[in-house]
């Protein structure tokens, strides 16, 4: 489980990823605000519950990113 | 709560947007930057999010803003009303909130229940039809799920005082009130709570 985790690391494609989690942060902080700003049920229900899971995914996008990284970095210390 | 979620989303905003425009190398501040727009300021605003949201969900705006709960925010709102709900909706203390606060549920999992039967609501309107019906259809076909409890009116109405526990009616019906058999909100007591949207015969 753990080599199959540190081979997905090793291809991990950090930049597009981090764009990737960024795109979708902005996805979610834009329903988010929807969600205060507009106060309609569908807006307030997706701003507690759809954001919430674009959110962790970005956020999972840049956790393993930033394993990723620190991975290559590590593999590549003289 | 909802200044602080947009104040939160728009710093976190313009720290992706920085990211995603200047594209700048993976160092240590930039992680740092990504780990605050990315994490930690989205979380804060998630936070304030879901408390402005389910303080929203509580007000009797949110709960008429649906075509079909018009007519009973409209009667809610009428100062001439004299509905029950209307008479309880008037009140300062939480008329504004006067929906929830006599729908929702008296337990420890009052709130969250209440809540969940919400989405119920949300569901029925809009998957369920009654975002395409008339009010008239509404009126007619549609009627509170379960009987509504005693309980919630014993919230506020405990029963406890001697000014509810001196009307001969509340001693006579005491056990059928407590067991749920004769509702408070009925036409022989203190009458049907959104009257426009019952039958004659209901009434």
């Amino acid at each position: 489980m753990l080599r199959l985790f540190a081979r997905l690391l090793a291809r991990w494609p950090v930049e597009k990823a981090l764009t990737a989690a960024c795109v979708l942060g902005l996805v979610t902080l834009g329903i988010m605000a929807a969600g205060v700003v507009l106060g309609t049920p569908l807006w307030v229900i997706g701003s507690m519950s759809a954001a919430q899971g674009t959110g962790v995914l970005a956020g999972l996008l840049f956790a393993l990113s930033v394993a990723a990284d620190a991975g290559a970095r590590s593999t590549h210390r003289p | 709560m909802g200044a602080l979620a947009l104040g939160t989303a728009a710093v976190a905003a313009v720290l992706l947007l920085h990211h995603l425009v200047m594209r700048p190398r993976l160092t240590m501040g930039t992680r740092i930057r990504l780990l605050l727009g990315l994490a930690v300021f989205p979380f804060l605003s998630a936070v304030a999010t879901t408390a402005h949201g389910m303080h929203r969900t509580t007000e009797a705006e949110f709960c008429g803003s649906c075509h079909v709960m018009t007519t009973h925010l409209t009667d809610l709102e009428d100062p001439e009303s004299k509905s029950l709900a209307s008479r309880h909706g008037r009140n300062p203390m939480f008329g504004g909130s006067a929906c929830y606060t006599c729908h929702a549920d008296y337990s420890m999992l009052g709130y969250p229940l209440t809540k969940l039967k919400g989405m119920s609501h949300v569901y029925n309107y809009y998957l369920g039809g009654y975002r395409s019906w008339s009010l008239e259809k509404f009126h007619e076909e549609v009627r509170i799920a379960k009987p509504f409890p005693n309980a919630n009116c014993q919230q506020c109405h405990s029963g406890a005082l001697a000014s509810f526990r001196d009307v001969k009616e509340h001693r006579a019906m005491a056990e059928e009130l407590k067991a749920n058999r004769v509702s408070c909100a009925s036409a022989g007591c203190h009458g049907v709570a959104h009257t426009f949207s019952k039958r004659p015969e209901e009434l």
